[in-house]
């Protein structure tokens, strides 16, 4: 009864652009970290994952976003986070995430903070 | 609650059902004023709660079912869970740098954000068996981020 989570990835000016659709849970979001690992074995150094405004997170989803931020820390890339509702930020920040992946409004100020 | 309204029904356990429950909550408060943001923070807390049903009070047996009773009232919509377990019980404050650092699992948020967004919370036993979470928000309370 999930919507299917769908991934585009882009390259933008060095930075690997996630787009994400759908319902990140912890159903779901094992497509997440597939698409993460991946980046990481292909010497992927810089993320951004960007959601979709209409996006439904649960905490299982989150989860899989604290593991590649754990992840991330441990092997050095820099992965941000930007398209998220004002609710999402708020929980990321409730959460205390935001100590440890950034977080933007908008795509294009997550990429020129690359 | 005095002078009540209610609506009882049941959600299959089975993940992403728990949608059904946060979009029929969703649309009692938007009937009863409440803001967006507030209503954001209720969908956010019925669907942990349903999720919390599914995967430790019943134990994601398919033939288990979550039970949902919204309660409103003028000022007030209370909501409750019900799984058909044992419920949820006390889960110690996640911490997000131990979850960083590898000492705790990802998971294990559901509470912890059901207890920062709504305005009461109880966990206990419903009088036919199984763990109930009851949550309330108020119209006349907002909450900060």
């Amino acid at each position: 009864m999930n919507k299917e989570l769908q991934l585009e990835i882009a390259e933008k000016g060095g930075v690997s652009v996630v787009s994400i659709r759908g319902d990140v849970t912890a159903v779901t979001g094992g497509s997440i970290e597939e698409a993460y690992n991946g980046m990481t074995r292909g010497g992927v150094r810089r993320i951004l994952f960007l959601f979709g405004m209409d996006c439904y997170i649960n905490s299982g989803g989150i989860a899989i976003l604290i593991g590649i931020a754990s992840a991330s820390r441990k092997s050095g890339q820099a992965v941000r986070v930007a398209g998220l509702s004002e609710h999402f930020r708020k929980i990321f920040h409730m959460m205390g995430l935001t100590k440890y992946m950034e977080i933007f409004s908008t795509e294009e100020a997550a990429l020129k903070d690359f | 609650m005095d002078d009540a309204g209610k609506i009882e029904f049941h959600i299959p356990n089975v993940p992403g059902a728990e949608k059904t429950a946060m979009e029929q909550a969703a649309t009692v408060a938007r009937g009863m004023g409440f803001s967006d943001d507030r209503i954001e923070d209720l969908k956010t807390a019925v669907a942990e709660a349903c999720i919390n049903a599914m995967e430790h009070g019943n134990r994601m047996d398919a033939s288990t079912r979550v039970g949902v009773t919204l309660t409103f009232a003028d000022r007030k919509l209370q909501v409750d869970v019900r799984d058909q377990g044992k419920g949820v019980g006390e889960i110690a404050t996640p911490d997000i740098d131990g979850k960083m650092e590898g000492k705790e699992k990802a998971r294990g948020w559901g509470i912890f954000l059901i207890r920062g967004l709504m305005d009461e919370v109880q966990f206990g036993s419903a009088p036919e068996g199984g763990g109930v979470v009851r949550m309330i928000i108020h119209l006349d309370r907002k909450r900060s981020g």
